[in-house]
Parts: C-alpha cells; sequence; structure tokens
C-alpha cells in the first residue's frame, strides 16, 4: 500500500490535534499537524495530501458563533486549494468544532458542489449548557460517506455546547433523500433517540450527529471518534473487562474510533 | 463612526440561553416568567463604511439559517429588557476576536483606537413581573457590578429607534504617565504611605527598606542615574516582592507554641523549611523520580524514560468570591500558565478543581458579596470555559459546602503538564537566564487591570477591598500561546521561561533576574490595551495571558517569526544582564535601580503567637445518641447531604476527555454518573502507563484537631490512588494550605493564637505523613486571609473565617493502565470485602455533622498498619484479583458501600458483625523544640454500635470485591492485616445490612439511595 498523506488542522484554539495525529497513525496514515497560517502562507499545501481533518476545539474561543471565523478565514484564504481538494478525490473530515466549521463553510452539505453556501447549523445544546458525555450512534449503512462505511451501531462521547443540528424542513428531507445524514443518536439498547434526552445529547433535528456530502467524501460529526482509540477510553471498560476476562475472552486494545479513520486511509488502498 | 448590530435567534427557533435564564430565575427566586429570548449585541467603535458594515454584519456576525439581525433594535415584544454590558477596562474576548475578524474580512487592519464590545440583551415576558423583580434578576443574577453595568427598559423606555442606545465602554485615561520620588523620612511616613498606596507593608519590614535607602553607597550608585528619593516604581516593587503571597512570609515565620493543657512551649521556626522543604528534600534524594522540587513555578517528576510531568496547584480565592467566573476562569488559565512555565515549558495535560462555597440554599441573615449559588455557579462556569477553551482536560475536583466560607470562597485550581526528559539533547527541567539574553513578554497586552492583585489576597475582604483587581481570564489567547511556546521550546530557542502571574512582571522579571544576576527593562517597550498607565502600574499590573522569556540574541528572529505565524504578540523589553541590579527606565530615563542583594536582605521574620488547646480542653465532647430507628432512612438522608450527594452536575459541563487521554473517568459505573475514587490519564499515547490523580479535603477534622484534619486528608488522597491501580512507590503530593488570619489581635482577631496553633498542628502532620508514605511534595502553596466580614441584621457586620483547610493533590503512577479498576461492584456473587479496622472515630464526620455534633474522636491514621495493607492491597490489584475497589471515606462504610452498590446497579448484602473493629489510642507530644506522634491500634471486639460501624469515618478503610475463585489468593495476601468478609455482592436490587445482633438493619432498594443522592444536587 503507498502512503497515505493526511493533514490535520492546528492553531487558533483547535485542540484536538494531538490525538487526532495518533488514530489516524494508528489507522496507517502518514500525518502532519499543520497550521492554518502555514497553509494560507503556502508554506505547506493541501494537495500534498489525500486527508484533511479539521478536528475538535474552540477555534477563536467560539465567539460570534462556534467555527464561523474559522470557516470565513478559510473562505477567503484558502477556498480554491479547498475546492480543488476535493474535486481531486481528497477525503475531508470536520469533528465537533472542525464539523462547525465546515458547516459555516458550506462544504457541507454540499448539495451543490463547488460552491460554499451554509445551508444548515449547529446551534446552542437545548440543555444550555457544554456538556461531556458518551452516545450511542447508529450509522447510516446506506450512506455514500466514506468514513462511516460498513459501521455498526457504536458509542462515542460528545463534548460540545453548540451541537444542535439545524436545517429548515427542506433541507432536511434533501439531506434523508440523498443519504446524506451519516450517524444517528441512539438509545442505549439500541432504537432512534427521537429527540429523547440524554440520548439526544442537545436537541438534534432527527437526532442527526453527523453529515455528509452528495458524494460521501466530506463529512463532519459532532461525536469523537478520535477520543475511542484505545479500548480503555470506554467508559465501562473495567466492567467490559471483568465480563470478558470471566469468559475467557480478552479484553479488546484498540478502541471503535479507529474505524472512521480506518475506512479513510483504505479508500486510498 | 459607531454602530450598534443586534443578532437574536429566528423567532421561531428554541432559545436555549434564554430558556437557562428562565430556569435559573424560576431556580434561584421561585419566580415564574413566560419567555426570555436573548439578543447579541455588537458595539462597533469603528471606521467602517456603511458597505463594510453590512458586509461585516452578513458575512461575519449573521448565520443565514438561525439568525437574524439588524442595526437598529430587535426588541419588540417584551414586558421588561435587561441590557448588560462590560465596565470600561473589563477583557471582552469576543469584542477582540470581533476585530480580528473584521480586519480579516475586509483585508485591512483596523485603526488601534477602534474596538467593538460586546453585550446583551434580555427580553422578558411575563406581565406579572414587577420592576424590583426585574432590578434583582438583573443584580443577583445577570450582572455583577464590579465588571459589568446594567439597564432596565419598559417597552415605554426604550425608543423604538435607538433602542437601548449606544453605550461604548472605552478606557479613556486623561493621564500622563509619570514616576513620582516619595521622601519617606520616618517609619512612621512609609507605614501611612503603605496604607494610603494599599501597598500592604509589613511593619516590620518598614525599617530595612529605610534603611537600604538611606545607605551612603545605595545613595551614591543611585545619584548616578539621577535618582535620590525612592520612587513609586521601587516602592511598588519592593510592595509587591515582600508580600505574603509571593514571599510566604507566614510559612517562613516564627511561631511560638504553647500548649494550655500540660504548659509545654515550644520554638517553631520556620514551617515551609522544617515541614515541607526538609521532608521533601530527604525523600528526594532517596528518589530519583523526583527530578525537579521546590523552587520552580511547577514540580517535575518522572513519568517514563522519556516523559517527566509537572504538577502544581493554588488558589484563587478572593478575586472568585468578587467575580466568580471572572476569577475562577482567571485561576484556572493562571495556574495552566505555571506548567507551561515550568522548566523550559510543559504541555497542559490536566486542570484540577476544589471548591468550597457557604451551602448552595443558605437564607440566613449574613449578606456576602454573592450569595452561595450564585458564586458556586459562576465559579463553575469560569473554570470550565477556561479548561474547555484550553483543550485541557478538567478531571477531577472537589466540592464542599459550609458556612464558614460564606466570608471567602475557596478555589483550588491545579495543573498537571508533560515533558520530554529531554529538548536538543538539554534537560527540559533545567533554565537559566544569562547575562545577555533579551526579556521577551509574549502574549496579552497590559492594562490596569489586576493592579494590587497580590496585595489584595494577603488581606481579608472588606467592603474597601479594591475592585479593581478582577479580571476575566482569555483562554483563546492563552492557548495560541502555548502551542506557540512549545514549538519555540522544541527548536531549543527558549533559555528561561516563566508566567506573568501575581506581580505581573515585576515578580517575573524580579525573579528570574536572580538567576543572571540582574536585568534592564525599557518599560516604555511594553504593549499596553490603552495609554496612561503610570510607569509604576506598568511594572506591577497583573493582566493576564502573558508570559516572561529569556532568548538569546541569535535566536530572536526565529523566535518572532514562530510568534507572528501563530499570531502572539511578543515584544522585546529588555535585557538580562549581570549588574547585581535591577534597572528600570521609562524613555530613557532610569525609575528604579535596585540592588537584588536587597530582595535576599535580612528582613525580619514575622512572628506568631500559637496557643494549642486540646479539644477536650474546649469544651468538645462526644454527643450522647442512641441507636437510630431507621437506619435506612437515616441513610437516604445522609446521601442527600451537600457534601456527599451527586456532583454530575459539574463533572458533566468539564470536558474531561479532550487529548484521548482517559483511562479511568471522573464519572463511572453502569450509569456513568458516580465519581471514581481517582481519575487515570494515559498522557502518552503510544504508551500503557499512566498516570493516576487525586485529590482531597476535610475542613470539619479542623474543628476537632488540624494534625488529623492533614493526616486523614493525605490518607484519603494516597488511598484514592491506590483504589483504582496506583502503586504506592512512586506518588507525589502537592499541598494547598488555605486558613484565616493568625495573627493574633485581642480585637480584630481574638482566636488568632489558636488559629497559629492549628496551623503548625497542621504541617507536623503534612510532614509525618510525607514522610512516612514516602511522599514528596512536588508543588504547595498557602492562602491565608480566609476571613470575610459579612453585613448581618440591625446593620452590624460580622467576621467570618473559613475553616482551616488543606486540599491535598496525589499523584501515583499506574504501570499498566489495563490493570486500572474502578469502584461499582460488577458481578453478582463476588464477595465484598472491608479492608481496614473501623474505630469509634466520629468527630467532624458527616454523620454527627447532620445530627448538628463535632463530636470529639476524630479519625486518626495509623500509618504504619495501613502501610502493610496497602502494599497488599496493590499486589492484589495489580495479579488482578480484584473485581472493584472503593475507598470509604466521608459518610463512612454505609454511604460508600451504597455508592458501590448503586453505581454497579446490583444488590448487596453486608454483616456488620464481621467488621473488623478497633481501639486506636494517639498521643501528640510537644517537646522542647521537636513534636512527636504515636498511634496504635488494638484489634478488639464489640466496641462499636451498628450506628458507629455504618458512619465512622476511620481512614485506611477500601471496600473490595473478589471473584469467589480468587478467594484464596486474596486472602493470603491479607493474612494477618485486618479484613472482613461482609458479604456479596447479588443480582438483587437492594442493599441488605445485617446489624450486630443478627437481625436485618436495613433493606433499602439500590436506585432508591441512588435517587436520594441525586436529588441533594437540585
Amino acid at each position: 500500500m503507498s502512503t497515505v498523506r493526511a493533514l490535520v488542522l492546528t492553531g487558533f484554539g483547535l485542540n484536538c490535534d494531538l490525538e487526532t495525529a495518533h488514530a489516524l497513525q494508528a489507522a496507517g496514515a502518514q500525518v502532519d499537524r499543520v497550521h492554518l497560517n502555514e497553509l494560507s502562507e503556502g508554506k505547506k499545501k493541501l494537495h500534498h495530501y489525500q486527508i484533511f481533518v479539521v478536528g475538535g476545539g474552540f477555534s477563536w474561543g467560539d465567539e460570534h458563533g462556534a467555527g464561523v471565523i474559522m470557516a470565513m478565514r478559510i473562505k477567503h484564504r484558502l477556498q480554491e486549494d479547498l475546492l480543488a481538494f476535493i474535486g481531486n478525490g481528497g477525503l475531508v473530515l470536520g469533528i465537533c468544532n472542525g464539523f462547525q466549521v465546515l458547516v459555516n463553510l458550506g462544504v457541507l452539505p454540499g448539495f451543490a458542489t463547488g460552491s460554499f453556501r451554509r445551508q444548515v447549523a449547529l446551534i446552542g445544546n437545548d440543555c444550555g449548557q457544554f456538556r461531556d458525555q458518551w452516545v450511542n450512534l447508529i450509522p447510516n449503512t446506506s450512506s455514500p460517506c466514506v468514513f462511516t462505511q460498513g459501521l455498526e451501531s457504536m458509542e462515542m462521547p460528545i463534548r460540545h455546547g453548540e451541537g444542535k443540528f439545524f436545517a429548515e424542513p427542506g433541507i432536511l428531507e434533501r439531506l434523508r433523500e440523498g443519504n446524506q445524514v451519516i450517524l444517528t443518536y441512539a438509545r442505549v439498547e439500541g432504537g432512534p433517540a427521537k429527540g429523547e434526552f440524554p440520548f439526544n445529547p442537545n436537541g438534534s433535528l432527527e437526532d442527526i450527529a453527523g453529515i455528509c456530502d452528495p458524494t460521501g467524501r466530506v463529512a463532519g460529526l459532532m461525536p469523537h471518534p478520535e477520543a475511542y482509540i484505545h479500548g480503555t477510553n470506554h467508559p465501562d471498560w473495567t466492567y467490559l473487562r471483568e465480563k470478558l476476562g470471566r469468559q475467557g475472552r480478552p479484553f479488546p486494545h484498540e478502541g471503535g474510533g479507529i474505524l472512521l479513520f480506518r475506512n479513510a486511509v483504505n479508500h486510498f488502498a | 463612526m459607531a454602530a450598534r448590530l443586534e443578532i437574536a435567534l429566528k423567532k421561531h427557533l428554541f432559545d436555549p440561553e434564554g430558556a437557562s435564564l428562565r430556569r435559573k430565575i424560576h431556580d434561584y427566586f421561585g419566580w415564574r416568567v413566560d419567555q426570555v429570548r436573548v439578543i447579541h449585541v455588537l458595539t462597533l467603535d469603528t471606521d467602517l463604511s456603511r458597505e463594510e458594515l453590512e458586509l461585516v454584519r452578513k458575512e461575519l456576525f449573521t448565520n443565514p439559517v438561525t439568525q437574524e439581525s439588524s442595526c437598529n433594535t430587535l426588541a419588540g415584544d417584551f414586558h421588561w429588557a435587561i441590557w448588560v454590558g462590560f465596565r470600561p477596562g473589563v477583557r471582552d474576548t469576543a469584542g477582540s476576536v470581533a476585530i480580528e475578524a473584521i480586519s480579516d474580512l475586509l483585508g485591512r487592519t483596523q485603526p488601534p483606537q477602534s474596538a467593538v464590545y460586546t453585550s446583551r440583551i434580555y427580553l422578558l415576558k411575563g406581565d406579572s413581573l414587577h420592576n424590583d423583580q426585574v432590578e434583582t434578576v438583573a443584580r443577583e443574577l445577570l450582572a455583577n457590578d464590579i465588571i459589568q453595568q446594567w439597564r432596565i427598559f419598559s417597552p415605554s423606555q426604550m425608543d423604538p429607534r435607538e433602542g437601548i442606545g449606544i453605550v461604548i465602554p472605552k478606557v479613556v485615561l486623561e493621564h500622563r504617565p509619570a514616576v513620582e520620588q516619595i521622601p519617606i523620612p520616618s517609619d512612621e511616613a512609609l507605614l501611612e504611605l503603605s496604607r494610603a498606596r494599599n501597598l500592604a507593608l509589613n511593619p516590620q519590614d518598614i525599617p530595612v527598606i529605610r534603611n537600604y535607602f538611606n545607605r551612603p553607597e545605595v545613595l551614591g550608585s543611585r545619584a548616578k542615574q539621577g535618582l535620590s528619593l525612592p520612587t513609586d516604581v521601587e516602592l511598588e516593587a519592593i510592595s509587591q516582592a515582600r508580600s505574603d503571597h509571593c514571599n510566604h512570609n507566614t510559612f517562613q515565620g516564627k511561631f511560638l507554641y504553647e500548649d494550655v493543657h500540660n504548659g509545654q512551649t515550644m520554638v517553631v521556626d520556620n514551617l515551609f523549611k522544617t515541614c515541607i522543604q526538609a521532608p521533601t528534600l530527604s525523600l528526594q534524594s532517596q528518589n530519583d523520580w523526583v527530578v525537579s522540587v521546590l523552587w520552580d513555578n511547577a514540580g517535575v517528576a518522572r513519568f517514563d524514560d522519556e516523559h517527566n510531568y509537572s504538577i502544581t496547584g493554588e488558589t484563587h480565592n478572593s478575586p472568585s468570591n468578587m467575580e466568580a467566573y471572572g476569577g475562577a476562569l482567571t485561576g484556572i488559565v493562571g495556574i495552566y500558565r505555571d506548567i507551561m512555565g515550568t522548566g523550559k515549558g510543559s504541555r497542559l495535560i490536566a486542570g484540577l478543581y476544589g471548591y468550597c462555597v457557604g451551602p448552595r440554599d443558605y437564607d440566613g441573615k449574613l449578606k456576602p458579596h454573592l450569595h452561595p449559588r450564585r458564586l458556586l455557579d459562576g465559579i463553575v462556569e469560569g473554570v470550565r470555559d477556561g479548561g474547555n477553551k484550553h483543550g485541557v482536560p478538567t478531571p477531577f475536583g472537589n466540592l464542599f459546602q459550609h458556612p464558614s466560607f460564606l466570608g471567602k470562597c475557596l478555589v483550588f485550581v491545579g495543573a498537571l503538564g508533560i515533558m520530554p526528559k529531554k529538548v536538543l539533547g538539554e534537560p527540559t527541567e533545567e533554565k537559566k537566564c544569562r547575562p545577555g539574553d533579551l526579556i521577551i513578554m509574549s502574549g496579552g497586552r497590559v492594562g490596569k487591570d489586576g493592579i494590587h492583585g497580590v496585595t489584595a489576597s494577603s488581606e481579608s475582604y472588606s467592603e474597601h477591598t479594591p475592585a479593581g483587581h478582577v479580571q476575566i481570564g482569555d483562554p483563546y489567547t492563552q492557548k495560541k500561546m502555548h502551542d506557540f511556546l512549545l514549538e519555540a521550546r522544541d527548536e531549543g530557542l527558549i533559555t528561561f521561561i516563566t508566567d506573568n502571574g501575581g506581580g505581573g512582571l515585576s515578580s517575573s522579571i524580579g525573579e528570574s533576574c536572580t538567576f543572571a544576576g540582574g536585568a534592564h527593562v525599557e518599560l516604555e517597550k511594553v504593549p499596553l490595551k490603552y495609554e496612561g498607565l503610570d510607569v509604576w502600574e506598568i511594572w506591577v499590573s497583573e493582566s493576564q495571558e502573558r508570559m516572561t522569556v529569556a532568548v538569546r540574541p541569535d535566536h530572536l528572529d526565529r523566535f518572532m517569526e514562530l510568534s507572528r505565524m501563530h499570531e502572539v504578540e511578543s515584544t522585546v523589553i529588555g535585557r538580562y544582564e549581570g549588574t547585581g541590579k535591577l534597572h528600570l527606565t521609562y524613555e530613557g530615563k532610569t525609575c528604579a535601580f535596585l540592588d537584588l542583594s536587597f530582595f535576599a536582605e535580612d528582613f525580619p521574620q514575622w512572628e506568631f503567637e500559637a496557643q494549642w488547646v486540646p479539644p477536650e480542653v474546649r469544651g468538645l465532647c462526644e454527643p450522647v445518641l442512641s441507636e437510630p430507628a431507621d437506619h435506612g432512612t437515616l441513610l437516604h438522608h445522609l446521601l442527600a447531604r451537600p457534601n456527599v450527594c451527586s456532583k454530575e452536575w459539574i463533572q458533566r459541563q468539564y470536558d474531561h476527555e479532550v487529548q484521548g487521554t482517559s483511562v479511568v473517568k471522573p464519572l463511572v459505573g453502569r450509569g456513568r454518573d458516580v465519581p471514581g475514587d481517582a481519575v487515570v490519564l494515559r498522557p502518552v499515547l503510544e504508551s500503557s502507563r499512566g498516570l493516576a490523580v487525586a485529590q482531597a479535603l476535610n475542613p470539619t477534622y479542623s474543628a476537632v484537631d488540624t494534625y488529623h484534619m492533614v493526616a486523614a486528608t493525605i490518607d484519603e488522597a494516597l488511598r484514592r490512588l491506590l483504589a483504582v491501580g496506583a502503586g504506592l512507590a512512586e506518588v507525589g503530593g502537592v499541598d494547598n494550605f488555605c486558613w484565616p488570619n493568625i495573627q493574633y489581635d485581642p480585637v480584630q482577631n481574638p482566636d488568632g493564637k489558636l488559629k497559629a496553633a492549628q496551623l503548625v498542628r497542621a504541617n507536623w502532620a503534612l510532614r509525618d505523613l510525607c514522610l512516612a508514605y514516602g511522599i514528596p511534595l512536588l508543588s504547595g502553596k498557602d492562602s491565608m486571609y480566609v476571613d470575610g466580614h459579612l453585613m448581618g441584621d440591625f446593620g452590624v457586620r460580622h467576621k467570618i473565617s473559613g475553616l482551616p483547610t488543606m486540599q491535598f493533590t496525589a499523584t501515583g503512577i499506574v504501570p499498566e493502565v489495563s490493570r486500572c479498576q474502578t469502584m461499582e461492584v460488577k458481578v453478582p456473587g463476588d464477595l465484598v470485602y472491608l479492608l481496614g479496622h473501623t474505630c469509634d472515630e466520629l468527630g467532624g464526620s458527616e454523620y454527627y455533622d447532620a445530627l448538628g455534633y463535632v463530636g470529639l474522636h476524630v479519625p486518626v491514621v495509623d500509618v504504619h498498619e495501613n502501610l502493610r495493607l496497602y502494599r497488599a492491597l496493590e499486589t492484589s490489584i495489580a495479579q488482578g484479583l480484584v473485581a472493584s475497589c472503593h475507598g470509604i471515606y466521608r459518610g463512612g462504610l454505609a454511604v460508600h458501600a451504597a455508592m458501590a452498590a448503586f453505581a454497579g446497579e446490583l444488590g448487596m448484602t453486608l454483616d456488620l458483625r464481621r467488621v473488623p473493629q478497633a481501639h486506636r489510642e494517639s498521643q501528640t507530644s510537644p517537646g522542647k523544640d521537636s513534636f512527636g506522634f504515636s498511634c496504635t491500634t488494638q484489634k478488639a471486639l464489640g466496641i462499636l454500635s451498628d450506628h458507629k460501624l455504618l458512619f465512622s469515618e476511620s481512614p485506611g478503610r477500601f471496600l473490595v470485591t473478589v471473584k469467589p475463585g480468587n478467594r484464596e489468593r486474596f486472602e493470603e495476601l491479607f493474612e494477618k492485616l485486618p479484613w472482613g468478609l461482609l458479604g456479596e455482592v447479588t443480582d438483587g436490587t437492594s442493599l441488605k445490612m445485617v446489624g450486630l445482633d443478627g437481625s436485618l438493619l436495613m433493606d433499602e432498594p439500590v436506585m432508591g439511595l441512588k435517587h436520594s443522592w441525586q436529588k441533594g444536587s437540585q
């Protein structure tokens, strides 16, 4: 397999870059953490990479709307590079603050490729607060999303104050029809959360936790796959170890979040 | 041209911010409001054209999907509108981010005088609301007069076109910076000057200071610089350097200790040296994992062969007491800078917190500046934003409520960092600035904020306390600086680094220049937020988010290039020199010229009279209580009490998983909502080695004896680490003392001698326990003057002193994280063991407190018995013999067994007849110049009744569950140690306890107990 190169964006208050880089490495990619200004000043080139991740954090302190100012920056300084990157088959993943950036940038939901238009929003949680909590998620098996291919229902943490997915009914319908919804919040036992707190932790419409563009190569999600890179990240792991141990089975070292990154790397394999 | 933008969610969208306020109004005051909606206001003091303004409004500040905005007012349908904005000079991060974004969008930098100010309008609907209720909401919930201004509008009071109008809280200082030379002809004159200028000089220091300035050789060298009398810059610098906060005069003081009971007296010379420094140095000499202690911003210990970790903790009590959100936020980002400034810089991996406040439901007569409920909400949110926006997990903390903290709250903040052992071959924990190195200030700019913060925290809170020292931290700016400085460190560009916290440049440069042997600072080069600061203000301002860095001249270009790339402001403001002088100039003229040797001069040691009155002599005794008739209901009651109940509402707001390092989370169990004993991090993602962290505080034991308060607290912190699987071998500690004023005054502080004796005894315990358990103090700090003067009925002001408190933070190494354990019971049929002796030790306990007593028999730590038990426990967890492990802390066996059961959502049956009981005898014997403590624990049968077995807080105990198949191996490890097989985990739904007479003492549904425990936090 040839080397797959991934770029994890840093700077201006983004903060999940180390574990995101670690997850991509564990999935087999060669990773660089690159400051936004290194890209906009041309010191690093987006087209040298195949995977571009805008990860979690508080870019510009979340002031004036989470992801808004980072989106404006990228739009004015990197628009062409980013469009070319997507057009040439690159993968873009936005996690949490990165998802908010992609949505404000308008590459998501990206109904019309090649243009930036804001059509959906991630707004303040209904509970009124930042919240750190593990959620159950159901992947949409019909989605073209590269990252969630073959995933089964899974758990990941959410950690945000502005994660409520909002769009007007017409947009929601288009998302549904195009299978652009990639992950939805679920109850612990598996059924859809149907908006019920805390299973749906933020009040997202239609329990939407993540979406992709029509190509499936640009995706964003509020939960943090990079926070589930080790089996020991899971909140119940000591219990699972005990249960498995008594059945004579080993406890898995790898966390389920790695799968999304492995899908991305394998896409180029 | 000034303009105002109003931005709001579209009307058909749910407004969570408004809904939160509506809920809060109900929670705080019981008033129902039909609806609250929030308008975000940006007031632009810029030169934007109409077209540019429109572009900015649409492109930047309005989300077309969810928001509407206008340059006119959006306030339409309301009964009351409350506008809340900042006062001039208060840090407005959103405002400065707005200017940054506007410059970026328009592609031109805004002129320096332009600014954006953010504020909010709250639109309240509810036709029964009165004007005075709305004022209460504004004053008690929304605005704090210290930092904010507010106005109330009824619909008729608001101009339909102008709305709230245009308010520009710009700082305008019509002042030309000057340097004043001040005569100090007599000691009295200097004392008076100290009072008038708020210098907080200790009277004992005054002759030393005057003497220095009158020395012929000093006069001579000053004359060459054009100076004769001391300048205001110099006196302010001396005030900072000598403050108790910076200098720890109390801990370095001399205590004349007397035990009134036996008449013995002794002189205790310097608590810091004898109880902190000496044991730590002795432990460091025996343990190579203790890398760097007692001098830097934080202590450094080995994590693995390639990494060290750094840790420190401090308090931010006074500022938080006045402005809870800003004070706590400034506190947490401030302690982060200590980690960033440790060695050549370390990367943040965790933040920690501890809050002691008055009762959240306080409805007594005293009037604290902020009601405890509001105070706590503000503190919780401040640390939340500081941690979350910095990308640092905040996984562990404490909350303690007690009326003694109405006078002044305690806000403990702690932080951990990690650093590679070496960068470019140089040890990272070492740093030394040399003559010729440039002095660079990086990060934020300097304003009037925070002036005299250090001296204010060295005083108790009164109506005269200057309000100007309250600030609001800016984690965004600091996170950028954090990332930048780590890159600079890794390129070898930093020779020395330290943070600007208390005392600002005067502390950071004043302390660092002793390494080089002097410094020359050109104060006009320091970038300011606004013009008009006096020179001394520039030198002592505590404006946040600044680091002082020493860089070699040949590294300057690269350092500045990196700084520019990260968009962090860095400025060369001077140079380290070998002159032996601290030399400050302003526009070429000398304004301070002080010998460094002066700061190390023999200032008189502070002296304290310490008079120990043993608790029984103070009249404390055990309460006379019958056995309760209903143990089950009692347990429900205890679980719901403020210092036992769930704190999930805090823990959930804190990102405790960012960086992907979480192994044992703050919340565990099937419901993921019960606090674990400690947290475990995997700071190096590639490694399976872990770092366990826990904290403990037990202020109520101080009411009996602070020796045992400290001993029990250290023991608790250590047990917390052991419970999750950390080893005993490499445990580090951080002590944070918070004490009321200990200087005796017959009128102002009549019990000062006792408080001083309590401090001495607390330190003895710190020394004894650290030596016995082998815990070096990696870092620590003290904060005195936990006193407040609160107005009560009849216009009487009351002094309220906080209970003597020490929070202890402990860190331990987990060799292999996959062996960690958590506290919840896991499998039905597992055996439940109680490890350790239970004694008649309920003094200061939760149980006695619930019944309104203090008691006398405070928990006593038997370190020798405990150590043997702890070693066996460590082995049993490492061998995987244990299925759950939980220490028994405040509340005793019943409370903690209930927690382990409801965390596992399983039943449990326990037989109290099998609890290992003991009689503990302890003795303290102060001699002429030493203090001895001895303790024996004698196994005893039938000395404790049921309720004492259930609620005793004897230290040294754990509740452990074991798979039946591991029984023999487990029991073998604990041979000759105190343990009892109390019962088993059941797949039933209730917690059953069999009493000493063999009858069923309680049978309570486990989830019902959990419900009580959760209800307590509402």
